[in-house]
C-alpha cells in the first residue's frame, strides 16, 4: 500500500500531526482541570480535534490510507513525547483513522465534499466511542449519560473535525503551498461535486 | 599527472514542465561536465535552477511527476536508467535549509541513517562515521544532539552526511544562502579543503556567488525562462553596487530609551541599553547570532516585557523574518484595513506606495516573498506604527530582491518613517544605514555612526561582522 | 538489575502493556485494578530507576481524572441492584454502585501506572527503530514519524512566535474557550504553510542520501529481542493473571 506513496507526502502528514499534537496539547490543560469537576464527558467536546489530520490530509493527498495513516503517525508521535497515555494511544490512533477512513473507502475516494468529510468525522467518532466504550467501561454509567456523551463526540467529529478540517484544507490551498498535491489538481472539477 | 578527461554528465536539448504548468521551467538545456570540475550554476530566483540539480540528482521527475524531454546521461547511462536511490550515493547532494535536512536526533545516528540506506555492513560503520567526522573536523560532535547546532555547524553536518557515501559529486543548493555571511565564507573554505581532499567533483546551484570568492571554473547562467544564456570560465563575482543613498534624517525625534533591559524568568537577556533614532532615520542592528539582537527589537515592539528608566517611541512597527507570520486575512487589501486605523483613501495610497494595488485581491500568502515582505509593511504602516523593525530581510534573497528592498526602504525614509534593520549584510548596511548599534552577549556596544564602523575592522570583527567590500575595496580572495 | 525495564525490547513492552490494558477492561470489581495498580509500582521500583518526581507530577492529573470518574458513575451509574449505603442530595448510592466507581477510577489509576511504566522507560527513538526492525512497521512510516519528532521544537517555536506577530496585530483577545478555539485557526494556517514546505524539503533530502523506503538489511544498532524481554513479559502478564483471580475473590 505505501509504495505508491511519496516520501513528501509520508513526512507532510508526520508534521500536520504534530501541529495538531501542540494544539492538543494547549486544550489538554483546559480538560483535565475540567475533568476532575465534570468527569470525562469533559473530553468529549474537543474530541474533534484529535481526527481533524485525518480529514485534512485525506483532503489534500486523496489516497487510500490518507485518513489512518496520519492519525497512527499522529499518535506513536504522541506516545514518543512521553504522552502519559501511553501506549493504549497508538490503538486509539488506529482506531480513529480507521472510522474516518470508513467513510472515504464507502464513498470509494470519489467524493471530497463537506457531506463526506462531516461523514468522516462521525465516522471516527463513533468508532472511537466504540472503543472507548470497551475499554474506559462505559456499560457502568447511565445509558442516558453514555448518549449524551455519545452525542458530543459525535458533533464534535462532524463540525470540528469535518467542517474544520474541510476549512483549513481549503485556506491552506489558497495559500498557495499545495502546488502538486492531488487537491490543488482536482479542485475545479470537485468544487461543483 | 593529469587524468584524462571523463564526462560525468550530458544534458542533450533536455526540457522540463511540471504537471501543473503551461510552459517548461528548462527549456533547450544542453552542457556536458567532466570529472574533478567545479561549476557554478546561476540565475535569479525561480530560474529554475535547482530544478536543474534536481533532475541530476534524481529527485526529479519521480518526485513531481514533472515532464522530461531530451536526453539526461548520468555516468554514461540514461537517467532514468536507474533504481530510486542507485545514484544517490555516487550524487550526494546538501540543501539550502539547515533547519530541515535531519531525521535523527544526534550526528552520529544522522550518519548511521545515511549509510543504511546504502546497506553498509554494519562492522563498518563505525569506523567510516569515525573517519568521516575526522576528515570534516567534525569529531567533537559525533555525539551532540543535531538541533542544538548553529546554521553553520548544521551545514556542515549534512555535507559530512553527503560524504560518508564516498560521493563522486557534490551537488549544492545554496548552501550558505541562511547563512550570514561571515559564517558562509567560513563554509566555503572549508568546502574548498574538502575538495580537494576528495577530489570530489562539486556543481552548485548559487545566486549569491560574490561570496564564493575563486572558488568555482565554471559557470553556466540560466535566464529567468529556463535556458542557458552563458557557459564559460568562472569569473568572480563583482560584489553588488546599491544606488548611493542620500540621508533623509529629519529634526524630530521618534524614539527614545534610556535603561532599556529585558528579564525573563529571572534571567537578564538585555543588559540596560540607551540610545535615540531620529524620524527619517535608517538604523541597523548587528552582531552575533544570540547577541541579543532579536530580544531588543522585541522587547520596543513590545512584544515582550522591557523594564525602562525612560522609554517613549511612536507606535512601533515589527516585520518578521518570515512575514507571512503576521497574516491573519485572507486578501492583501484586508490585511492593510485589519487593523482600522486608515481611511480608504489612506489605505488606497499606501497599497499604490507600496505597489500593492495589482495585487490586493490576492491570498497574502500566496504572493512572492518580496510582496510579502511589502504586504507586512504596508499592514505595520496602515495602523500608523511608523517606526519599522524589519528582522533579517537580506537573509536568502537574490539580488535582484535585494535591489527592490533596497528601494523600498529609501522610500519609506524619505516619507519620514524611520527603519530598523536586523541583518548580518554589511554591503546591504553600509548602502542603507546612518548609524548601527552594536551588540555582543546581550549588552549593547553602541551606535555608531555608519561611516566610523566601516573604518574600524577591529570592531567589526569582534561581532563576527565582515566589513562590506564596497566601501574597504579590498581584493578578497579565498583560493 | 533496575536497568531491566529500561533495557526491555520496546515492542514486546509495547505489546505486553497494551494486552494487559484490553485485558483490564473486562474487569468490573474494585480489587483488581487496585492491586494490579500497586504491583506495578513494586515492579517499577525494583526492576528500574525511574524519577519518582516526574511520575508524580505526571500522576496528579490521573488523579483528578480517576476522581472525576468516581462521582461520575455514582452520579450518573447505570441502574444496580444491592443495598443503598448513604443518600446524599437525593441520590441513593447502593454498595454495587460504589464498587463499580471505584473499579472504574481504579481502572484509571492501573492504565496510568502502565503507561507510565512505558513512557518512563522507554527512549522515544528506540521504540520507532523497534518498530521498525520487531514488527516490521514500513521505514517509510518510521522515518516519517521521526522527522515529525525533530521537528517539534522548531514547529513549537514557531507556534509561539505567530502568536505573537499577531498579538502585535492586536488580533488575540480571546476570553472565552470557544474564541481560543476558532482563534487557533488563524496560527494553524501559517504553521502549515510552512509544514508543507518542510516536508518536501526533509524528504529531498532523506532521499538524496539514498533513502527509498526498503526494508533496511543493516542497523547500526540493533535491537534485539532476549530471553529476559520474554521473562519480563511473562511477569507482567503473571502480575495480571494473579491480580484478576485474587480481585474477583476478594470481591467476592
Amino acid at each position: 500500500m505505501l509504495k505508491s506513496w511519496k516520501l513528501k507526502e509520508i513526512v507532510l502528514m508526520s508534521l500536520f500531526g504534530v501541529v495538531f499534537g501542540i494544539v492538543y496539547l494547549l486544550f489538554i490543560h483546559l480538560g483535565n482541570i475540567w475533568a476532575g469537576l465534570i468527569g470525562p464527558i469533559a473530553y468529549e467536546w474537543m474530541f474533534g480535534i484529535w481526527f481533524i489530520v485525518s480529514i485534512i490530509c485525506m483532503h489534500i493527498i486523496r489516497k487510500p490510507g490518507a485518513a489512518l495513516i496520519p492519525e497512527t503517525m499522529a499518535a506513536i508521535i504522541e506516545v514518543m513525547l512521553g504522552n502519559a497515555v501511553g501506549p493504549r494511544l497508538i490503538l486509539s490512533g488506529i482506531v480513529q483513522g480507521l472510522g474516518a477512513e470508513a467513510a472515504f473507502t464507502v464513498t470509494r475516494y470519489r467524493h471530497f465534499n463537506i457531506f463526506v468529510f462531516m461523514l468522516a468525522g462521525i465516522g471516527a467518532a463513533v468508532f472511537s466511542f466504540i472503543y472507548g466504550y470497551f475499554v474506559s467501561g462505559y456499560a457502568a454509567l447511565d445509558p442516558g449519560f453514555v448518549a449524551l456523551m455519545f452525542t458530543l463526540r459525535v458533533l464534535s467529529g462532524a463540525i470540528i473535525a469535518g467542517i474544520g478540517g474541510k476549512y483549513i484544507g481549503d485556506a491552506l490551498l489558497a495559500t498557495g503551498s499545495l502546488r502538486g498535491y492531488a487537491i490543488a489538481r482536482t479542485q475545479p472539477r470537485d468544487a461543483n461535486a | 599527472m593529469t587524468p584524462m578527461p571523463e564526462t560525468i554528465f550530458e544534458m542533450n536539448n533536455v526540457s522540463f514542465r511540471f504537471p501543473d504548468d503551461q510552459s517548461p521551467t528548462l527549456s533547450s538545456i544542453s552542457f556536458a561536465i567532466e570529472r574533478g570540475e567545479r561549476v557554478a550554476i546561476s540565475g535569479s530566483s525561480g530560474s529554475g535552477k535547482s530544478t536543474l540539480l534536481y533532475l541530476l540528482n534524481r529527485l526529479y521527475p519521480a518526485n513531481c511527476d514533472g515532464i522530461v524531454e531530451g536526453e539526461i546521461h548520468l555516468f554514461s547511462k540514461p537517467a532514468d536508467s536507474y533504481a530510486p536511490g542507485e545514484i544517490n550515493h555516487r550524487v550526494a547532494t546538501v540543501f539550502q535549509d539547515p533547519d530541515s535536512q535531519f531525521c535523527m536526533p544526534t550526528v552520529e545516528e544522522e550518519l548511521a541513517f545515511t549509510l543504511e540506506n546504502l546497506n553498509t555492513p554494519a562492522s563498518e560503520m563505525a569506523e567510516r562515521i569515525r573517519h568521516v567526522l575526522d576528515i570534516t573536523g567534525l569529531s567533537h560532535l559525533r555525539h551532540v544532539s543535531i538541533q542544538t547546532l548553529s546554521g553553520g555547524m548544521k551545514q556542515r553536518v549534512a555535507t559530512s552526511c553527503a560524504l560518508v557515501m564516498n560521493p563522486e559529486v557534490l551537488l549544492l543548493d545554496e548552501p550558505i544562502s541562511h547563512l550570514d555571511p561571515y559564517t558562509g565564507k567560513e563554509f566555503v573554505l572549508w568546502l574548498d579543503q574538502l575538495q580537494r581532499t576528495f577530489n570530489l567533483t562539486v556543481i552548485a546551484v548559487e545566486h549569491r556567488l560574490d561570496y564564493w570568492g575563486t572558488f568555482f571554473e565554471r559557470e553556466i547562467k540560466i535566464t529567468s525562462d529556463g535556458r542557458i544564456s552563458e557557459d564559460a570560465t568562472f569569473e568572480p563575482h563583482e560584489i553588488l553596487r546599491y544606488p548611493f543613498r542620500l540621508h533623509s534624517i529629519l529634526d524630530e525625534t521618534a524614539l527614545s530609551a534610556t535603561g532599556l533591559s529585558v528579564k525573563m524568568k529571572g534571567n537578564t537577556l538585555l543588559q540596560p541599553v540607551s540610545f535615540h533614532a531620529q524620524k527619517g532615520e535608517c538604523i541597523v542592528i548587528a552582531g552575533p547570532n544570540g547577541s541579543g539582537k532579536s530580544t531588543l527589537v522585541k522587547a520596543i515592539c513590545g512584544i515582550y516585557k522591557k523594564q525602562a528608566v525612560k522609554f517613549a517611541s511612536d507606535p512601533c512597527g515589527y516585520v518578521p523574518q518570515s512575514p507571512e507570520f503576521l497574516f491573519l486575512t485572507s486578501t492583501v487589501l484586508d490585511e492593510l484595513a485589519f487593523g482600522g486605523m486608515s481611511s480608504k483613501l489612506e489605505l488606497d495610497d499606501l497599497m499604490e506606495s507600496l505597489r500593492l494595488t495589482e495585487i490586493k485581491e490576492q491570498n497574502p500568502f500566496s504572493v512572492s516573498h518580496g510582496q510579502k515582505r511589502r504586504v507586512a509593511i504596508g499592514a505595520m504602516l496602515a495602523d500608523k506604527r511608523n517606526i519599522l523593525f524589519l528582522d533579517e530581510p537580506t537573509s536568502g534573497q537574490d539580488e535582484k530582491a535585494l535591489l527592490k528592498l533596497f528601494r523600498l526602504i529609501d522610500s519609506r525614509l524619505d516619507q519620514g518613517d524611520t527603519v530598523f534593520i536586523v541583518t548580518h549584510d554589511m554591503e546591504f548596511a553600509a548602502a542603507v544605514a546612518d548609524s548601527i548599534v552594536l551588540l555582543k552577549d546581550g549588552r549593547m556596544t553602541g551606535k555608531f555612526l555608519a561611516d566610523r564602523v566601516w573604518q574600524d575592522p577591529e570592531l567589526l570583527a569582534a561581532h563576527n561582522l565582515l566589513p562590506p567590500k564596497g566601501v574597504t575595496r579590498r581584493a578578497e580572495s579565498f583560493a | 538489575m533496575r536497568n531491566l525495564l529500561h533495557d526491555m525490547n520496546p515492542s514486546i513492552k509495547f505489546i505486553t502493556v497494551t494486552i494487559v490494558m484490553l485485558g483490564l477492561a473486562f474487569f468490573f470489581n474494585p480489587w483488581t485494578p487496585l492491586l494490579f495498580f500497586f504491583s506495578i509500582l513494586v515492579l517499577q521500583l525494583v526492576f528500574s530507576r525511574i524519577n519518582w518526581k516526574i511520575w508524580s507530577l505526571f500522576m496528579l492529573p490521573f488523579v483528578i481524572g480517576a476522581f472525576g470518574y468516581l462521582w461520575t458513575t455514582i452520579v450518573f451509574g447505570a441502574e444496580t441492584g444491592g443495598t443503598v449505603i448513604w443518600s446524599l442530595f437525593g441520590f441513593d448510592v447502593t454498595d454495587e454502585q460504589l464498587a463499580l466507581a471505584l473499579s472504574l477510577s481504579f481502572r484509571v489509576l492501573a492504565f496510568s501506572s502502565l503507561s507510565l511504566l512505558f513512557a518512563l522507560t522507554t527512549d522515544p527513538v528506540k521504540f520507532v527503530m523497534s518498530l521498525m526492525q520487531q514488527l516490521k512497521l514500513s521505514p517509510k512510516l518510521a522515518y516519517g514519524v521521526l522527522v515529525g519528532y525533530q521537528f517539534l521544537p522548531v514547529l513549537k517555536d514557531e507556534f509561539f512566535q505567530i502568536q505573537q506577530a499577531h498579538r502585535l496585530r492586536g488580533a488575540a483577545v480571546e476570553k472565552f474557550w470557544w474564541q481560543r478555539v476558532l482563534g487557533v485557526r488563524r496560527v494553524i494556517i501559517p504553521m502549515l504553510a510552512g509544514a508543507v514546505r518542510k516536508a518536501e524539503r526533509s524528504a529531498f533530502a532523506m532521499e538524496a542520501r539514498g533513502f527509498t523506503g526498503e526494508m533496511r538489511k543493516e542497523f547500526f544498532r540493533p535491537v534485539s529481542i532476549k530471553a529476559k524481554d520474554y521473562a519480563l513479559s511473562a511477569a507482567i502478564l503473571v502480575i495480571f493473571i494473579s491480580t484478576s483471580f485474587l480481585g474477583s475473590i476478594l470481591s467476592n
